[in-house]
């Protein structure tokens, strides 16, 4: 869900600057839909779902390494999707944050979450780029 | 303790000098961290029993278990700020269980009790963006290096208890009837529960060592605008009255009613109707604590006795 912070209503810098960070979820960072249905949809799909940022780590769901794999085909989007633990908190936001960018597009019909937790997730499931951007966090990935 | 002056420091940390250690504090820097932090620390470590009891009625398991995540975040703040305490010569064990109830110094907000699923999702939409509000500033503008840094974590553990609360205060609003009815009335309360939170209007504001110090950057005042520029959109969209608008003419956000007014804890209500009282009647207000302040208290006290007992027999 994406708060409109800002709409048109005009702040002085400082605050309107200050407010921006409550934005929570990275949704004010999705870009916007494809005009067009892609050649490629399944690889249109992993491009969109590096737009979806957990929900505390500023890193998106692929660079976590949460995404096992994607099919997309006929407007239906299916998605191999493993969690960081089984009590995740997070996880419902997390399917819905996928569910609604992924649903964004005009080409996608349908969106099926298949949870998978064979492999478990482990650190080394995170991405170069996801480790990179997390040392400038400054959060320690072991 | 440092070999400059007061003025010397004030004018050094404000050319963006970054205090690491005691050593170069001065008494008035030092004594100034020390109450932001205990204020930090005290309202992390009071927002826990405040949750928990409301956590106790998530509509399911899952839901629960992200109620306890949020918990567990704020109990693990408090040991963070209260840890940092312990480098200013402060102790972490008299704070946390040493004190008297009425020594404590969150906002008078977590001394309500919380009594069902929607009063804790507009607590973590409301207070937690309160939190976030701050403790943001503090991390931009703080002079103190172990602070900033500490609060990176902090920060993004808050934000997904804001989310949490947006999400479910959407999702009891577009529910309807009841659930709606829920949120509003937890709204009523705490919606100008937050907004006293951020204290004194600059106007009527004492000399603020911690912006003299660079501990913090806003004035009230502006951190209450700061808080208003994404709760009242947010509300405004649910669909959910409250006490203050937009007002394009000043461009900053006003509120609609007696600004303090009286408050009745256990009815869980102000009285607009009886117009604007003084700060100081708030001030002996937050200074008696709200309805739950000892029981909150009590719990903690009671926990350090179990908690040794475990670690004996283990």
């Amino acid at each position: 869900m994406k708060v409109p912070v800002l709409n048109s209503r005009r702040l002085p810098d400082v605050i309107a600057a200050a407010a921006a960070a409550h934005v929570s979820g990275g949704r004010d960072l999705w870009t916007d839909p494809l005009l067009s249905p892609p050649s490629d949809q399944t690889e249109a799909t992993w491009k969109v779902l590096g737009e979806v940022l957990d929900p505390e780590i500023p890193i998106s769901v692929v660079e976590l390494g949460l995404v096992y794999g994607v099919a997309c085909s006929v407007g239906i989007a299916e998605i191999e999707l493993t969690f960081t633990a089984t009590a995740c908190p997070c996880m419902d936001f997390i399917r819905e944050d996928i569910r609604d960018r992924l649903m964004q597009e005009s080409w996608i019909d349908e969106v099926e979450i298949h949870e998978v937790w064979s492999p478990p997730w482990t650190n080394d499931r995170i991405t170069d780029e996801g480790r990179e951007k997390l040392r400038r966090l400054g959060v320690g990935v072991g | 303790m440092s070999p400059l002056t007061d003025e010397e420091l004030k004018a050094k940390v404000h050319d963006g000098y970054i205090v690491e250690s005691v050593e170069e504090m001065t008494e008035g820097y030092r004594k100034s961290l020390v109450v932001q932090l205990t204020v930090q620390a005290d309202t992390e470590l009071m927002s826990a029993p405040a949750y928990w009891m409301a956590a106790r009625h998530a509509p399911s398991a899952n839901t629960q278990v992200s109620a306890h995540a949020i918990i567990q975040d704020e109990l693990a703040h408090a040991n963070i700020a209260y840890r940092l305490l312990e480098d200013l010569g402060e102790s972490k064990e008299h704070l946390v269980y040493g004190r008297e109830p009425h020594e404590f110094k969150h906002p008078y907000g977590f001394d309500q009790p919380l009594d069902n699923w929607a009063e804790l999702v507009v607590a973590t939409g409301f207070f937690d963006r309160a939190g976030i509000t701050l403790l943001s500033d503090v991390h931009e503008h703080t002079s103190y290096g172990p602070l900033k840094r500490a609060l990176i974590k902090i920060g993004m553990e808050e934000n997904f208890h804001l989310r949490h609360g947006e999400v479910w205060m959407k999702r009891l609003t577009e529910a309807g009837g009841e659930a709606r009815e829920m949120v509003q009335r937890a709204v009523d309360w705490m919606f100008p529960m937050t907004l006293e939170w951020f204290g004194l209007p600059d106007d009527r504001k004492r000399h603020s060592g911690q912006l003299d110090y660079k501990l913090k950057g806003l004035s009230n005042d502006q951190l209450r605008q700061v808080w208003m520029a994404s709760t009242v959109p947010l509300c405004e969209r649910l669909g959910l009255n409250i006490p203050a608008h937009y007002d394009s003419a000043t461009e900053r956000y006003v509120q609609d009613y007696p600004f303090p007014c009286r408050y009745d804890a256990l009815e869980k209500r102000w009285f607009f109707d009886e117009g604007e009282i003084t700060w100081e009647s708030v001030f002996e207000r937050w200074k008696a604590r709200g309805p739950m302040n000892e029981i909150y208290v009590e719990a903690f006290r009671r926990s350090r006795g179990q908690v040794s007992k475990w670690l004996g027999a283990a």
